[in-house]
């Protein structure tokens, strides 16, 4: 008769708010990584209607980020250039690539190329452009070693704990406004041969945010925390 | 408001004191009705939260489940979806992505136009903004100006050649008008009748009379429902010949206005706004101001800011016209001016026979005339109004010669008369088969020609009518042709001013739906070999520079909107003809029985929201109250109060008004302050064929104008009816008042008369409850007092009283700016309007003869503000300079805010109101859900179009703040030059207020003129002793009274402060036993 429901069974609600918990909290932990854009958009890399490659363009090339960005430090939004910008330098360097056909065909026929967009904030997000690059935010903060990239692919998360974390200490991120387009810039310190690489990097870090505060004093730079500054 | 059995018609009586309110917004507050006290104290109206209809709850429950279910099969693919940039291929010149551009235009007015800066996002325009770099000195536009872009993206506009109705295409149009072209150069014009809007347009106007010149036969007949042209014809009797008068009231000191309403339904109101608010702005207590007399039937937006307004029927404006003139020339000397007088006495003399025939109002008029005489030389101007007959006029002017007033306050200049056929020579050419083509340009004649005159019946016996229409309106469905006109926005042309300044149209869009303008359709009429309106344009700009090589002067006229020098050369050594003025004026119509309650007076009125009909379908417009009586989207039979007790009327009771034989019938709207027996009958409502706003509202009351009195007509009968029809008036919304009663000390509107603000410039400061308090000091430090925003920039605003005269501009430039949606009358009549600032209008002492006080209201934006600390979700917080910001993706909808709100400025959205047909609202899911395509275009990009379920309210424009702070960071790059300079931009209802009463700007820098004006005397804070510390605080306002004035020796509104709370100038804090009282007394009523 005691054996219907062996000992063992007595155990079974403890372990079975146990899993249960277990399996919620990782629900919860799943879902909501599942749901931020640090998983939905980190690493999005679509493929383009033309293989451009900033890495080429913007790294070896050197070219500034204006010279096509033309309006990023002019306006809210950063444009995307027409094709008569590629068709500058391309209309005699390698214009036989099969791969400016899509460009070429654009050209002649005015109709756009029909390029994937990768970043974007959403409608109720009013983010600008040129108050950022003026004020010696560079791109980089933002979309990444671009120059590197074969392809570009979103390279931070563009959450709202994203924007707060720079608006709230902007010395970690801010540098002379002339260095705004240098992506791979970094902030001088006296070499000693001595520092290994996480000794180095920590010097740097100490290095910009002496330097930043330095700049934020100066510029009198306060962002805006509050919903005002990006929800209208 | 329900229909109560009882008649909401309080007793007049004196003892106001005891038990009137001081202030009141409507006749059932004041009566203070049981409908009103449970208005009042319901925290939303009666059934505002409940689904009542045309669903039941549990109906709406079962459609929901139902669409739940629906919706769990559509989830899937819950990834943001890929999204394409199109840059484009080749780029325009000098477009960035986003970046507003503003280009200089005007908006055609009949008698002139009103110079715009347009701004144009990505192509599109969506703010309509005044030129304020223009000579014509208007500082900001009307609420006509502000919604003319919704008409521009107007989905039910005309998209389509017609034939007989039927759509057709545009060459088979454009041939019958070479066809006729041809016909008519040939035969002289001999059949051809031309119908159009009086203009100030120099290319049409040179296109007519090239038509006059090679079609000599040709009729042209220029027809405005509403004719403006009755000062220019007393200018003709007054100096034989035909001026324009154009008004300067800056420097005005005395202002008599007779029948005139020049801040409201006149032509070129933003101007007049302007001078007359320079005119009595009272920056400091020692500066003049100007004192306006006003003598009106109705009860217009100039009567209610009027310092003595005299009720009088408009047909009997002639004779205080007379009694004026009379004391006046009694004064002056001159040639002809005797012989003025005997002749005005002569009149008098014959048309008083009857007992209370001549309206005698002797007191008024020798205490407004003493005035008038006691004043300087060029301190005077009086002014008649369109409504009034060509006689008054030429009186006025002629008086305004006595009075010196034609030395700056008025001056004139001569206009042509294109016409040669008036519209009833039109309509018997018609109805005698004489007219072969009918070309009809703009105007509406089949729903606005008077209805006697048939004209439906005369147009179908036109050979050929062609029509070139806004809208596929009444006219356009029984011509034979239909062309669709372009507006403004998309047209080519070009204006003048009231001072006959040229100013370019130029569009900012190509026509959306192939819309033709008016000179275009001339041009082809002519024949001419040009008929591109551009070409057409530039050819008249050349002729009106006298240049030969005008590239560069067409470029800068361009830019800068205006064309420098043009200005019509103004007549100067003008001398009235007194023989002249008197004839005309024994000649003239006079009122041949008294009025009384069977032999009423009919005004018929341009309506504040829809002018002559022309924007009944402008949704913006539609649902802006009317700034008196505060309807929206209907027309109402304004009635008086008397007149109302004696034949028993309610409010929204249907009243059948026959006037000559014909019926119209509509709603009575019982508006305190209208002369006894005058009915106001506005136009411009029921339409038969108008757009899918404008449909079934109101009614029509052209049925009954009469075409030869069309201004006014006396022996109307009213017969009351048992039916009702349900009114939406936001009178009683957003009350401010403890208890929905009375003021009570509240002191939500101060004023004081000019003499009380020259001894006590203060006066503002020690009315209301904060100045009774006896300040002992706390015993902790209230954190409140001093709260700390870190910010550099401290956003404020002052909103002079003063200055504001109540048109309502602000609340559709918000409108425009803010992307606010329309609710429809339905929502409006539960009080869910989503205006973000209201126009607040206070009736105050008699309710026969009342004063008025305005007030804007929007969110004060309270530093201490009582919504924040209610939200359970943190949606509406404080920013660091001041702003009282709401995060619409945090709201969900609690509405605590609003509930917790002193001010009434918060807004729900209990609908998808943008999203939704407004006549669906309660379908829920089963509505189709989508704006049109044309709507979404005139939306701002820079503000959030929001959705149902968030509340919304005033932000002080903080898209324009942010814009403004990231240009000045732009520019200061790696300096600290970040501070925005003071005047680098301002909100909307600032900007577009033509009276610049609204100054909004930076508190932090105490230069500023908002700063400064913060420091005035007058500056008081609205409910300012709840501590809530707003940032709007008002300047209050300054009644100009003449004190030998019947019964005017203070502000009524004053008087009865005084009364009730004591004398605001005596000592406060320590006696306050003296006025203890009548604190308790009230707050006893209060409690019931």
């Amino acid at each position: 008769m005691s054996d219907i429901f062996p000992k063992w069974t007595n155990r079974l609600p403890l372990m079975a708010l146990i899993g249960g918990a277990i399996l919620g909290v990782t629900a919860v932990a799943g879902s909501w990584y599942y749901l931020t854009p640090e998983y939905s958009r980190v690493g999005y890399q679509p493929t383009q209607p033309v293989p451009f490659s900033h890495a080429i363009h913007a790294g070896q090339l050197g070219l500034d980020c204006r010279y096509c960005h033309s309006a990023v430090d002019q306006a809210a939004h950063s444009n995307v250039p027409p094709t008569s910008t590629c068709m500058n330098c391309h209309i005699q360097v390698k214009s036989t690539s099969p791969k400016l056909e899509v460009v070429k065909e654009s050209y002649e026929s005015g109709k756009p190329i029909p390029w994937v967009r990768i970043h974007q904030t959403p409608d109720y997000v009013y983010f600008n452009h040129s108050v950022h690059v003026n004020r010696g935010i560079s791109c980089v903060e933002c979309h990444g070693r671009i120059d590197q990239m074969e392809e570009v692919y979103h390279a931070k998360s563009f959450s709202m704990s994203f924007c707060l974390e720079c608006h709230r200490n902007p010395e970690k991120y801010i540098r002379p406004v002339d260095q705004v387009y240098n992506l791979g810039w970094e902030p001088e310190i006296a070499v000693d041969s001595e520092l290994d690489g996480s000794a180095f990097i920590d010097a740097l870090k100490q290095e910009q945010i002496s330097k930043g505060k330095e700049l934020v004093e100066h510029w009198d730079v306060n962002p805006p925390t509050s919903c005002s500054a990006c929800h209208r | 408001m329900k229909n109560s059995d009882l008649n909401p018609m309080p007793k007049p009586s004196n003892n106001s004191s005891q038990s009137g309110p001081t202030y009141w917004r409507s006749l059932d507050q004041l009566a203070d009705t049981p409908e009103f006290q449970e208005w009042a104290q319901r925290e939303f109206p009666a059934g505002a939260s409940e689904m009542n209809d045309p669903f039941t709850r549990r109906r709406f429950v079962q459609l929901m489940s139902a669409s739940f279910l629906l919706a769990g099969f559509g989830l899937t693919g819950c990834r943001r979806p890929e999204s394409r940039i199109l840059p484009f291929s080749k780029h325009p010149e000098d477009y960035i992505h986003g970046e507003p551009d503003y280009y200089a235009t005007s908006i055609p007015g009949k008698t002139g136009s009103t110079p715009v800066l347009v701004k144009s996002v990505d192509g599109r325009p969506v703010k309509i903004e005044v030129n304020p770099d223009h000579p014509a000195g208007i500082s900001g536009t009307d609420a006509f100006g502000q919604s003319s872009i919704l008409d521009l993206y107007d989905p039910d506009r005309a998209f389509r050649f017609t034939s007989k109705g039927a759509g057709t295409d545009r060459a088979t149009v454009m041939d019958k008008l070479s066809a006729a072209s041809k016909k008519f150069n040939a035969n002289q014009g001999s059949g051809l009748f031309i119908l159009m809007e009086s203009s100030a347009a120099p290319t049409r106007d040179r296109l007519v009379k090239s038509i006059q010149s090679k079609m000599p036969k040709a009729k042209i007949c220029v027809f405005d429902a509403v004719d403006t042209g009755s000062s220019a014809q007393g200018a003709e009797i007054a100096f034989g010949s035909r001026l324009a008068a154009n008004y300067h009231l800056q420097s005005a000191r005395v202002i008599v206005s007779l029948d005139n309403d020049f801040l409201g339904m006149e032509e070129d109101a933003p101007r007049m706004i302007r001078g007359f608010a320079k005119s009595k702005k009272a920056a400091s207590p020692d500066d003049p101001v100007s004192r306006l007399y006003q003598v009106e039937s109705v009860f217009s937006l100039t009567g209610a800011n009027a310092d003595h307004r005299l009720r009088a029927a408009s047909s009997g404006v002639i004779q205080v016209a007379i009694d004026l003139a009379e004391k006046i020339l009694a004064a002056k000397s001159g040639a002809g001016v005797t012989g003025l007088a005997s002749a005005l006495s002569r009149v008098k003399a014959a048309h008083s026979g009857k007992d209370g025939l001549w309206k005698s109002s002797s007191e008024w008029v020798s205490a407004c005339a003493e005035d008038i005489l006691s004043r300087e030389a060029g301190e005077v101007v009086l002014m008649a109004g369109s409504r009034q007959p060509a006689e008054v006029h030429a009186l006025v002017h002629a008086l305004n010669h006595l009075l010196g007033a034609d030395k700056g306050l008025v001056t004139y200049r001569s206009v042509e008369n294109l016409a040669n056929q008036s519209i009833s020579e039109l309509v018997s050419d018609l109805n005698h088969g004489s007219v072969d083509t009918l070309v009809i340009l703009g105007g509406n004649p089949a729903y606005n020609v008077a209805a006697d005159l048939e004209w439906s019946k005369a147009q179908s016996k036109a050979g050929t009518s062609i029509r070139l229409g806004y809208y596929p309106d009444e006219t356009t469905k029984i011509s034979t042709w239909g062309i669709p006109q372009a507006h403004y926005l998309e047209s080519w042309s070009d204006t003048t001013t009231a001072d006959g300044v040229w100013t370019p149209v130029q569009p900012l869009i190509e026509p959306l739906l192939g819309g033709v303008t008016e000179i275009e359709v001339l041009a082809r009429l002519i024949g001419s070999s040009e008929t591109d309106p551009y070409t057409l344009v530039k050819e008249t700009f050349s002729s009106a520079t006298g240049e030969l090589e005008i590239e560069e002067s067409w470029k800068k006229a361009l830019h800068d909107g205006y064309l420098e020098g043009s200005a019509s050369a103004v007549e100067t050594e003008l001398q009235p003809d007194f023989k002249a003025v008197a004839n005309a004026v024994e000649s003239a119509d006079f009122p041949t029985n008294p009025l009384s309650s069977d032999n009423l007076e009919v005004v018929f009125a341009r309506d504040y929201s829809v002018d002559d009909g022309r924007y009944n379908n402008n949704g913006w417009l539609q649902e802006c109250p009317d700034p008196i009586s505060k309807v929206t989207w209907d027309n109402v039979v304004s009635v008086s109060p008397r007149l109302s007790r004696e034949l028993n009327l309610k409010n929204e009771q249907v009243v059948e008004i026959t006037v000559g034989g014909s019926t119209v019938s509509g709603p009575v709207w019982i508006q305190p302050g209208l002369a006894d027996f005058s009915i106001v009958l506005p136009l411009g409502y029921g339409r038969e064929l108008t757009g899918r706003v404008g449909e079934g509202t109101g009614y029509n009351a052209y049925t009954v104008r009469p075409s030869k009195s069309p201004n006014f007509a006396v022996g109307a009968k009213l017969k009351a009816t048992r039916q009702t029809y349900e009114l939406a008036t936001t009178q009683e919304h957003g009350s401010m008042e403890e208890g929905g009663s009375f003021m009570q000390g509240r002191a939500i509107i101060r004023e004081a008369n000019l003499d009380q603000y020259q001894e006590h410039p203060d006066f503002a400061s020690r009315m209301g409850m904060e100045a009774h308090a006896k300040n002992e000091g706390s015993l902790y430090e209230n954190p409140l007092d001093n709260p700390k925003y870190r910010g550099l920039h401290q956003w404020g605003m002052v909103i002079d009283l003063q200055s504001c005269i109540g048109c309502t501009a602000c609340m559709v430039a918000c409108q425009s700016e803010n992307n606010i949606p329309i609710v429809g009358k339905a929502q409006v009549r539960r009080g869910r309007e989503m205006h973000w600032i209201r126009n607040d209008r206070y009736y105050t002492g008699d309710i026969e003869d009342p004063q008025v006080a305005n007030q804007p209201v929007a969110c004060q934006h309270c530093e201490t503000a009582p919504c924040e600390s209610v939200c359970p979700v943190n949606a509406t917080v404080h920013d660091e300079e001041g702003l009282n910001v709401m995060a619409y993706n945090r709201c969900v909808g609690t509405r605590y805010c609003s509930n917790n709100c002193p001010y009434k400025v918060r807004r729900f959205n209990f609908f998808d109101y943008n999203q939704r047909p407004l006549d669906k609202l309660y379908w829920g899911p089963l509505a189709e859900k989508g704006m049109p395509d044309l709507l979404q275009m005139v939306k701002n990009p820079d503000v959030t179009v929001r959705m149902r379920g968030v509340m919304e309210k005033c932000t002080y424009c903080v898209q324009r703040i942010e814009q403004a702070k990231i240009k000045q960071k732009s520019i200061a790059k790696d300096s600290d030059n970040i501070r925005v300079p003071d005047g680098t931009f301002t909100s909307a209802c600032a900007q577009a207020c033509p009276a610049d009463a609204i100054t909004f700007g930076d508190t932090a820098d105490p230069e500023s003129e908002v700063s400064k004006l913060k420091e005035h005397p007058r500056n008081y804070a609205l409910l300012g002793y709840l501590l809530t510390k707003p940032r709007t605080t008002y300047l209050a306002s300054v009644r100009n009274m003449n004190s030998n004035m019947p019964g005017a020796a203070k502000p009524a509104s004053f008087k009865e402060y005084e009364e009730k709370n004591g004398d605001p100038f005596a000592h406060h804090g320590d006696d306050h036993s003296d006025h203890s009282e009548s604190h308790s007394d009230t707050e006893k009523k209060g409690a019931h």
